[in-house]
């Protein structure tokens, strides 16, 4: 398995897609599966198109959300990629 | 309240080139001319989508069998559901699956018999096997998941090894291990397909080491089989809870083989909408809840987990669609799984022989 860093580009893999209905919460549809997103979960999905960097997806969240603690949005996104990875619906 | 559905399962046809051992259809299958028709078809994905759920899976029999199916595929996009194709991927080529991918399918899962030729297409009775195989590169060059299914028991567990291997090498995101469920034709196989305890330990084993080594390359989901659980499954994540069935003809059922269960009406997309089949009708309000339940169900700190198991198993086994399901080490019944779990070991205190003498299998006669 190839380890994910900060310098991984994360990209949605084949056959997992944004969904959901107008006015309903977002979700992330998989394979006999779907994970309903909050707001970050989303920011974060939208970025994983395989162009940026963990690292680069990072700074913009940091902007977006002026958050001051660069270390636990690291964190975060870290874990939430990881996780999405292992369930073979994130690829690098 | 009533739960919000999560999937529609659509068995669009119970014609198929195979005839497994295990079959999950029901023992009388409906004729092509019973079919609902793409319109009704369409109407229904909507009605589903507006319902709230997410996901379709197309099935059947073999849902490539129905000459709609690129038709059903793109309306069941465009009602914005999620596509799965469950398939045994005969009858499909590469123009084909462009085709479907065009319409919008996400998802195509495709089911082996074995890793060993011979014994797959014995198990499917008829022969397929290396089409199946040679489908696979068509697949992956196209941007869909592949799930690659595999349905064990006591003839094909010990290749499990082989089998992951296997899944590897085609390159599959996701690998569906699932162990026979004894209903329909499985039930009537029921002897020659029942695993040994000590295949079962060997297997959960061998499950557990690959999944730990291909984290993060190829997700592994293994469905035990619940005659050597302590506790039920929650068949269908809970009666009328998360999913809706529509068979060939247009019923509405709450899961694959509950159209069995006696004195149970079972409303019809044709005259009924799917909102109102799913919040009124009796079938689907039947064993919602816990109303229904007896003891020692009623009171256990695990109804809220398994809903009471499965009430088809109930019916089969314990004669009643309406007990504990009788795989529950709780159960009064339970004393009929662990009469067969223990025939079934009782025949192999041998480890794992070479020529092992199974009961012949009973296949399926299709009408045609």
């Amino acid at each position: 398995m190839s380890a994910v860093s900060m310098e991984s580009r994360p990209r949605l893999a084949p056959g997992c897609r944004l969904g959901g209905s107008d006015g309903n919460q977002p979700v992330l549809l998989m394979p006999e599966g779907a994970l309903r997103l909050n707001d970050t979960g989303m920011k974060i999905t939208q970025l994983c198109t395989g162009d940026l960097s963990l690292s680069e997806i990072v700074d913009r969240l940091v902007v977006d959300v002026n958050a001051p603690d660069r270390k636990k949005i690291e964190q975060d996104t870290m874990n939430f990629v990881t996780r999405l990875h292992e369930k073979r619906v994130v690829d690098f | 309240m009533t739960p919000s559905p999560l999937a529609l399962i659509a068995e669009l046809t119970h014609r198929c080139p195979l005839r497994c051992v295990y079959c999950s259809n029901p023992l009388q299958l409906q004729s092509s001319t019973e079919e609902l028709d793409t319109e009704t078809w369409l109407r229904v994905f909507q009605e589903a989508a507006d319902l709230g759920m997410l996901q379709v899976d197309l099935t059947g029999g073999e849902p490539l069998a129905r000459s709609d199916l690129e038709q059903l595929v793109a309306g069941a996009r465009q009602a914005k559901l999620y596509v799965n194709l469950i398939t045994s991927g005969i009858g499909l080529n590469e123009s084909f699956l462009d085709c479907l991918v065009r319409a919008g399918l996400d998802h195509l899962q495709l089911s082996f018999q074995d890793v060993n030729q011979q014994a797959a297409d014995e198990i499917a009775g008829a022969r397929v096997h290396a089409r199946k195989l040679a489908l696979v590169p068509l697949v992956r060059g196209r941007n869909i998941a592949l799930t690659v299914n595999m349905v064990v028991h006591r003839r094909n567990l010990d290749r499990l090894e082989e089998m992951i291997a296997l899944a590897e090498e085609l390159g599959a995101q996701r690998l569906e291990i699932a162990n026979v469920q004894y209903y329909g034709w499985a039930l009537a196989n029921r002897d020659a397909l029942l695993p040994t305890r000590a295949q079962l330990d060997r297997s959960i084993a061998t499950i557990k080491a690959a999944q730990e080594r291909l984290r993060g390359q190829m997700r592994i989901d293994f469905v035990v089989p619940d005659y050597y659980a302590t506790f039920p499954k929650a068949c269908m994540g809970g009666w009328g809870r998360k999913m809706m069935l529509i068979d060939p003809s247009g019923r509405a059922l709450p899961c694959h083989a509950a159209g069995m269960i006696p004195d149970l009406h079972f409303e019809n997309v044709r005259e009924r909408s799917l909102p109102w089949i799913w919040r009124d009708s009796e079938a689907f309000q039947k064993f919602r809840g816990e109303e229904w339940m007896p003891d020692p169900c009623r009171s256990c700190d695990r109804r809220g987990q398994d809903f009471g198991g499965c009430r088809c198993q109930a019916l089969l086994i314990a004669g009643d669609a309406a007990a504990t399901d009788p795989v529950c080490s709780l159960a009064p019944s339970r004393y009929l799984i662990d009469a067969e779990v223990t025939r079934v070991n009782a025949r192999t205190e041998q480890p794992a022989p070479k020529v092992e003498k199974y009961p012949p299998f009973t296949y399926r006669v299709h009408a045609r």
